[in-house]
Formats: structure tokens, sequence, C-alpha cells
């Protein structure tokens, strides 16, 4: 700051007091408030809908018991939300989550980037080959993606275990194991989602202007030092957008393929907390804890959020 | 303007046609049994083509019977339940405590209803009734049998003829088949079902007639452990069910018990010589073999929709009405001499008579169902001892039912 010249202080009241003059201009002042509501509507009302209001009847279902013959409900206080806490299964589904994300939210942003980067390498027709061929799992559904997985990992006539016995290694039963069962989820989630991130990142790495490479490569900066120092600054926002959204992917997309694949197993080792949420719902039919499950679930994610936002949005670069 | 002029105008006639239509009683028929040339739909296209005054609307709401019941609590709720639906064995008492299950002979009153279940053989009027109530008619009836791919057990230079019929002379067999083919010996599906035949053939229950958890008796303990014996012998590589189906379709498997309600689907797959063979008992032990699959029950709750959910039964239960069903794989349980070819071996094992599938009981029983499960699955994949294994399961699932 101590660089800074008169002027530029000088100027600073003048951009910290333009807001209070648009504000000034604001709707109301013209006169147009009914218009800028009525314009809203639509969007309030949807949000009203089918986020506000489910979420507020999930929150009421979540402290009664509900029969569907005599559409009564027992008022149950907290209850279900000490039994969840109090059960070993959520625990499992809890801790199963943590290494889901642990696994699949660096790896669903490292591996795309560094495709990212290599095709921006790349020159002519192959890169539109290689982006489809990237992307084309990403528009596969999760069920569809599984089935073929099952036939892959089929422990007596699957293809992986061809390979690895050929290759002199011992037969494996990938999605049986319990040791092993969340690890192959995690493969084929990855193989599913990798590609959501590519176009992203290789977008945001196509509009970092080309002058500033040009500019860093003349001050002597290698491949290195112009991707950590130049590029990696410059994409941060898309960085940042791309590790929130991939967190709720991976909470939320991998229920698909632990339903195809494992349906949760064996023995719970490979489910997760909304697989869980799943199962008390619409196999057990306890819609009382399942309502309280969700109900810790979005508390959950809002917290991981919130988290994200504290530690990393400080670190991105707005041009 | 000029649209709600025709529209309003139109309305008459459109009302006039739709009430000639409306003469017959719809009911709707909620099941999971996917594909148009489903057998099911077979039976419900033959009753509409009758004429008798009722139309059946055939709603497959999806593939499990949890899928299905999850959309019927909805309608439930709602005060407009399915008429019938096709309720798992297992989903019984949930069936008729939770989602209101009717009684035929409250519904139908006793003449009826026995003129009704005289079309069904004896004995499985017992396997319908939950807590004293008949809730349902056994359509869809299967029970464990031994599949075993005769082109392997050929190979290995076993007899044809000799296809044992207790587990302790079936394994060796099947060691010899692994042994000499290099295939996969023999597999088991890892549910509570397969090992309720186990332990009832020990002598044992899972569940006893009083609703209490007995999967830990010294009967049930020998079953299991007679169950996971080819694991140790290194003779049954341990799948899901979904895998153990495409591996033995495929010819890598020698033998394999499963039920017998999946034989059309592997006939249609399997490039190889099988034969059905009756679920081998256990050694010394008196035979006591369990049944499976789903039973049609009424959720209605006005009396038209009830009587005609009666037309259907009786139409199902005709001999006319049951032959297409029998496509399926599932058993002939009507009295009806019906043809069954390649289904004999699930007949033979009817005619000795079978238990019912184990019911759950309670609000929490799917709960204690999948508890149970998973103590089953720890057990074969090794994790815990037999004796511990099912300890943990009848406290689990003692726990469950006495929450309830």
């Amino acid at each position: 700051m101590s660089g800074e010249s008169p002027g530029a202080r000088a100027s600073r009241p003048h951009r910290r007091a333009a807001p209070r003059r648009e504000r000034a201009r604001g709707p109301r002042s013209q006169g147009g408030a009914p218009i800028w509501w009525l314009m809203a509507a639509p969007a309030v009302v949807l949000c009203l809908a089918f986020v506000w209001l489910p979420m507020a009847a999930t929150f009421g279902l979540s402290v009664v018991d509900v029969n569907v013959l005599r559409s009564a409900a027992v008022w149950r206080g907290l209850a279900h939300y000490g039994d969840t806490l109090a059960n070993p299964d959520f625990h499992l589904a809890l801790k199963n989550t943590a290494i889901y994300l642990a696994v699949l939210l660096p790896l669903q942003i490292i591996v795309p980037l560094l495709l990212a980067y290599a095709l921006m390498h790349l020159a002519g027709r192959v890169v539109s080959l290689y982006r489809g061929a990237l992307f084309l799992p990403a528009v596969l559904s999760f069920p569809i993606a599984a089935v073929v997985w099952l036939w892959l990992f089929n422990p007596v006539v699957g293809v992986l275990n061809a390979v690895l016995t050929a290759l002199g290694g011992m037969p494996q039963r990938w999605l049986n194991d319990p040791d092993m069962a969340i690890y192959a989820v995690c493969a084929v989630s990855f193989w599913k989602c990798f590609g959501l991130n590519l176009p992203i990142f290789a977008a945001a790495l196509a509009n970092v202007p080309p002058e500033l490479r040009q500019a860093a490569a003349l001050d002597g900066a290698g491949p290195w030092r112009r991707a950590w120092h130049v590029e990696l600054p410059l994409i941060s926002p898309t960085l940042f957008f791309a590790g929130v959204t991939t967190l709720l992917l991976v909470l939320d997309e991998i229920v698909g393929a632990v339903d195809v694949l494992t349906e949760g197993g064996p023995f719970k080792t490979s489910t997760n907390l909304l697989y869980f949420l799943y199962e008390r719902a619409f196999r057990h039919f306890q819609f009382g804890e399942a309502a309280a499950v969700a109900t810790l679930i979005m508390a959950l994610v809002a917290v991981a959020t919130w988290l994200q936002f504290r530690m990393f949005e400080r670190r991105v670069h707005y041009a | 303007m000029r649209l709600f002029r025709r529209t309003a105008l139109a309305m008459p006639a459109i009302l006039i046609a739709g009430s000639a239509r409306s003469a017959d009683a719809r009911i709707d028929l909620v099941h999971l049994f996917s594909g148009a040339d489903h057998p099911a739909q077979k039976v419900i296209a033959a009753f509409n083509d009758r004429k008798l005054g009722v139309s059946v609307v055939s709603r497959q709401e999806g593939t499990t019977y949890e899928a299905i019941t999850t959309k019927a609590m909805a309608g439930i709720a709602a005060g407009r339940p399915p008429a019938i639906m096709t309720t798992g064995w297992k989903l019984a008492d949930f069936a008729r405590k939770t989602l209101g299950a009717q009684d035929f002979n409250d519904i139908y009153g006793a003449d009826r209803t026995t003129a009704l279940m005289a079309n069904f053989r004896p004995g499985l009027k017992e396997i319908c009734t939950v807590g004293g109530s008949l809730i349902g008619l056994p359509w869809a009836m299967s029970t464990p049998v031994l599949y075993v791919n005769m082109t392997l057990w050929k190979q290995a230079g076993l007899d044809p003829a000799q296809v044992p019929i207790t587990i302790e002379a079936l394994y060796p067999l099947a060691k010899q088949l692994q042994e000499r083919t290099g295939k996969q010996g023999l597999i088991f599906e890892v549910n509570e079902w397969l090992p309720q035949a186990f332990i009832q053939n020990a002598g044992g229950d899972v569940i006893t007639r009083d609703g209490q958890p007995a999967m830990d008796s010294a009967a049930a303990v020998h079953a299991i452990e007679r169950f996971v014996e080819p694991r140790r012998m290194g003779i049954w590589n341990v799948l899901s069910i979904g895998e153990m189906v495409t591996a033995f379709q495929s010819g890598a498997i020698g033998v394999m018990a499963s039920s017998s309600a999946r034989q059309s689907v592997i006939r249609t797959q399997a490039q190889f010589e099988l034969a059905l063979f009756q679920m081998p008992g256990l050694e010394g032990r008196p035979r006591r073999m369990n049944s499976g699959g789903n039973f049609l029950a009424v959720y209605a709750t006005n009396r038209e929709q009830r009587e005609a959910a009666l037309t259907f039964f009786q139409h199902v239960a005709s001999a006319e009405g049951f032959r297409p069903w029998l496509a399926t794989g599932y058993m002939n349980t009507t009295v009806h001499n019906l043809p069954a070819p390649g289904n004999e071996a699930a007949h033979a094992q009817l005619a000795g008579g079978l238990t019912s599938e184990t019911i759950w009981p309670g609000p929490r029983g799917l709960e204690a169902l999948q508890a149970h499960i998973e103590w089953i699955s720890r057990i074969v994949n090794g994790a815990v001892s037999v004796p511990e294994g099912l300890r943990g399961s009848r406290q689990a699932v003692e726990r469950l039912i006495s929450n309830a």
C-alpha cells in the first residue's frame, strides 16, 4: 500500500460509494418494484415448492412416526436423531463417505486437470477425438455404466480377472471382497465422472491470455513455473467451482453405482450416507428415521461446503 | 375462447363415450414382472379377452418387492391403494399390518374363499395365512433346487444318473468336478433363503412359529457349518447373485443351488446340457424344504374393486388361467393337471411338502431380515465363525423385533 498514489487513494471512496448510488437508483426508487417482484416470482415459487417446502417437510417427518394406513403421525421429538447417531451402520456409512471423498475428490480434480493440460498442447483433429472419447463415460447413466462394469468385474467370467491371471496374478472378488468393494466402486465412479470436469478445465485454460504465457516464457519461466504461477492462479475460480460441485457429485451420484454394483455390501462395507438413507426409507420403510438421516446429511453438506469456502475461496484470484 | 367453446360443446359426447367404456370395473394389478411378453401380461390379456365385466390394468411399478411397495404406499396413504399387488412372502407381515392387505375371509366370506382356495393344493392355505388371516393367493411359488451343468458333470466322469440327495454326498463330487474340469465346482446364493433351507433341513428354524429368532440353535449351527463347508474346501468362490447367474449361464460353474424360478432365464442363455434336481437334504435328518416367491394380495378398500379382484382370482386359479403362468418357472400350485416340462424337481419338492419363506415380524421386520443377511454374509466371507455370526444375527434380530 505504501506505493499507492494519492490519486488512487482518493479514488477509493468513489469506488465504495458506487454501490450505494446503484442501490439508490434501485427498482424501488424507479417505482418499478412490482415488476421486479413479478419477474423473480417464478424462480421464488419454484424454489419454495421444490426446495424449501420439501426441506421443511423432511424436517417435519423426522420428528414423527407415520402410519400410512391411518395417516396419523405420532410425535417422537428428536428420538430419530438419537437413534441414527447411535446406529453403528450410520457410523460405517459416515466413514465410507469420508473414504469416497478422500479418494474421489482429488482424483476427479487432478486427473481431468492434467488431461486438460495435455489436450491443450495437442493439435489437429485428434484433440476433438480425445475430448469426445474422454467425455463419453460422463453421458452414460450410472446404472448402465455399472452394468457394463458388472461384466468386467465378474470374478469367474470377467475380463479383469482374465487379464490378471494371464499376467500371473491371483483372481480377485472385486465386488464381494469386503476390503476391496469400496475401491471397486470408486474406480467405476471415477471412470464415469472424471470427464465432467475435463471440458470445464479445458475451457478455463483456453481463456488464459496467451500474452501472459509469452511474457512468463520471455522472463525464463519453464512450463512447470508457468503452470504453477500463471495458469493455475488464473483458473483458480474454475478450480474452486469444480471443487464445490465435485464434492456434491461424489456425495450424490455415487448412489447409483453402489446400488447396482454392491447394494452397499458385502455387509455394508461399500455403503455411504445417501445409500444408508435410501435403505432406511425404501427398503426398511422407516420414513421418520430416513428423514432424520436426510436432515443430518443436509447439515453435513452445508458444513462441508462452508469449510470449502472458508479454506479455499481466499486463495481464488478473481480477475 | 373458440377453443374453450369447442371443448365445452364436445364435453357431453366425451362423457357419454367414457361412461360406456367404464361399464367394466377397472382394477390395477401392481407387479414387478418386466417385459411385454412376460407370462404375467399373457395371463392379464387372456383374462381381459374373456370380457367378464372386469378389466385388469397391468402396472409394473418396479423390479423389486420393495420398489413396488414404496409406490403402493403413496397410493395407500392418499386413499387410492392398488386393487391387487404381487407381495413378496418376506413382506407378508408388513403387508398385513402396515399396508392393510385384506383377509379373504373378511372380504369374500368363508364359502367363496373356500371355493377359491379349493383350486390350490392342500397345505398352501396355511402358507398364505399370516397371523390367522388368509391374505394371499399362492400364485408365484418357487423353491430352492440344484442346477447341474451336465456337460461338465459328464466331462468330469461323474455318473449322470447319480446326482446325490444329500449335501454330504454332493460336496466330494463337486470337488471332483472342479479338479477334473478346471471349472468352479459349486456355488450357493448368499442371502437368507438358501440358508433357511439348510437350517430347516437340520431340524431348526430361523424364526419360530411364535415369532422368536432361533437362528443360533445347535441345529442351525450344524446346518450353517455344512453350508459354508464348500468355501473351506475351496470349491465355492462367493459371488453376488447376479454374478453367480451370469457365471453359471456361461458354463463356468458345475453346480448351482438357487430358486427354481430362475430356470426360464437360465434355460434361454445356457449353451450346455442343463438338468435340475431336488435340493439335497442333510444326512440323517428329515427333509423340510422351504418355498418363496410372492402372492397376490388385495389392498382395495371399496367393495366393487374387491369383487372385481375376486373375478380375476377365479380366472388365475383356473387351469386356463394358470397354464400360461407356468412359463415363468414358478410351480404349479393348483390342483389342475398342467404340464410343466423341465420343472419336475421343483414339483417333486412341492409334492413332498414345503414350508413358507421366513416371515419377518413387526414394523422393523425388513430391517431384521437385512441384518440377518449381513451376518450370513460375514460368516460366508470368513469374517466371523458360524456360532459367532448366528449369535450376532439372533441378537440383532431380537433387538429389532423387540424395539417394534
